[in-house]
């Protein structure tokens, strides 16, 4: 019986006839393109320099395919960061033919275009770690300067949880397309604030604090304000929206920073977006009379 | 001062500007209006003194910002912030003088 039912999912052979051709057709090299890598070791180099190398490509081949290609036959030597390959970790993002890009998710003769050159570099604003890879530690100095998480008054229900908090769908919409952020830089990367004021949290830092200011779970409201509410915060972003722009996920950072700097307008008149969700009040009630 | 209240007068001057601006504007250059408006020079006093502030608080918080983010060191920004609001009191202290003197209340 078994077999019989597995037998139905078996692809018919002019099927599967085809959808090996697409594949090979897939990987088949069809041009050839040339690799202009950014090559700089800090500890070692005196000044950064260029190197180049030319691959054949396939339709399907992504710059990340093609650098760990360049990394196992020809430069052993080349500095790249990546990890699940597939858009999710933000380990790869780079600077591809100068737009902020992850390298797992962009093909090549997508980058190329109508050229034959792919210059890559690793992302602006951010020092250089080796080659490819940026140094991200002030990135995630200021990603834990606003303290990405939820904050509670409530320690009794914190430290022995009864349960979930309370949330209904129309107040996790109101941040929840700041969750998809990957912390992958390209949206500091293309910050121009960012490019001259290094001590500027940035749209990534910025996004993430206007995502647990409203979520209703959260009670560090006043917390967060005089983290974000300083010289270098949220006030200076000048709305170029280029974080927007180049956010592989799609997020739009920029509208989160707008909708903060209304939120401190706001809370000056004592305005609070929420009060701190409850968890299965029942529970906690009784929790609290013993 | 937090920067969110800075940030707040530097919109709500951008309003006064334009209505001040406006009254300006119209006493001098369109006769019915701009008699009436001349015809009390205690309240176009008050509306250019109004208009002078509101103008050098606009210009002068948009001198601040655009050299913090030239000069972002921390210890700076401080600096900046008390040369710029003294440089912008005296130079109001200057402005009203004139407008008095201009204006024949001095």
């Amino acid at each position: 019986m078994a077999s019989e039912e597995a037998k139905e999912y078996v692809l018919p052979p002019e099927v599967l006839e085809e959808t090996m051709r697409a594949s090979e057709e897939l990987w088949k090299p069809v041009r050839k393109i040339k690799f202009r890598i950014y090559k700089y070791n800090p500890k070692k180099d005196y000044a950064p320099h260029w190197e180049e190398h030319e691959l054949e490509v396939s339709r399907g081949m992504t710059v990340l395919d093609a650098l760990l290609i360049i990394k196992g036959e020809m430069d052993h030597s080349l500095g790249v960061r990546y990890s699940c390959r597939m858009g999710l970790c933000g380990s790869c993002a780079m600077m591809i033919n100068g737009k902020q890009m992850l390298a797992c998710q962009t093909r090549v003769l997508e980058a190329a275009g109508n050229g034959d050159v792919v210059e890559l570099r690793p992302l602006d604003n951010f020092p250089v770690e080796r080659d490819l890879a940026a140094d991200f530690t002030s990135f995630f100095e200021k990603h834990k300067s606003v303290k990405p998480w939820i904050i509670r008054n409530d320690d009794i229900e914190l430290n022995n949880p009864t349960g979930p908090y309370k949330q209904t769908v129309d107040e996790y919409a109101r941040y929840y397309q700041f969750t998809d952020c990957i912390k992958c830089g390209a949206c500091l990367s293309a910050c121009p604030t960012a490019a001259t004021d290094y001590e500027y949290l940035g749209p990534q830092a910025l996004a993430q604090a206007y995502r647990y200011m409203v979520d209703t779970r959260d009670d560090g409201l006043d917390v967060r304000i005089p983290i974000v509410d300083t010289e270098h915060g949220c006030w200076r972003c000048h709305f170029a929206a280029s974080c927007s722009d180049v956010c592989p996920r799609g997020v739009d950072p920029a509208q989160g920073i707008q909708l903060l700097k209304r939120l401190l307008i706001k809370r000056k008149f004592g305005y609070k977006p929420h009060k701190p969700a409850e968890a299965l009040p029942a529970k906690v009630k009784a929790e609290k009379k013993e | 001062m937090r920067e969110s209240t800075i940030m707040f007068f530097h919109y709500i001057t951008a309003i006064l500007i334009a209505i001040t601006g406006l009254i300006h504007l119209l006493a001098n250059n369109e006769p019915v209006i701009g008699a009436v408006i001349k015809a009390n020079p205690v309240l176009y006093f008050g509306n250019m003194a109004v208009f002078l502030a509101a103008l050098l608080y606009h210009a002068f918080n948009g001198v601040r910002v655009i050299l913090i983010e030239m000069v972002p060191d921390r210890c700076w920004t401080k600096w900046i912030s008390w040369a710029v609001l003294i440089v912008g009191i005296v130079t109001y202290a200057v402005g009203l003088q004139v407008l008095m003197v201009a204006l024949g209340f001095a």
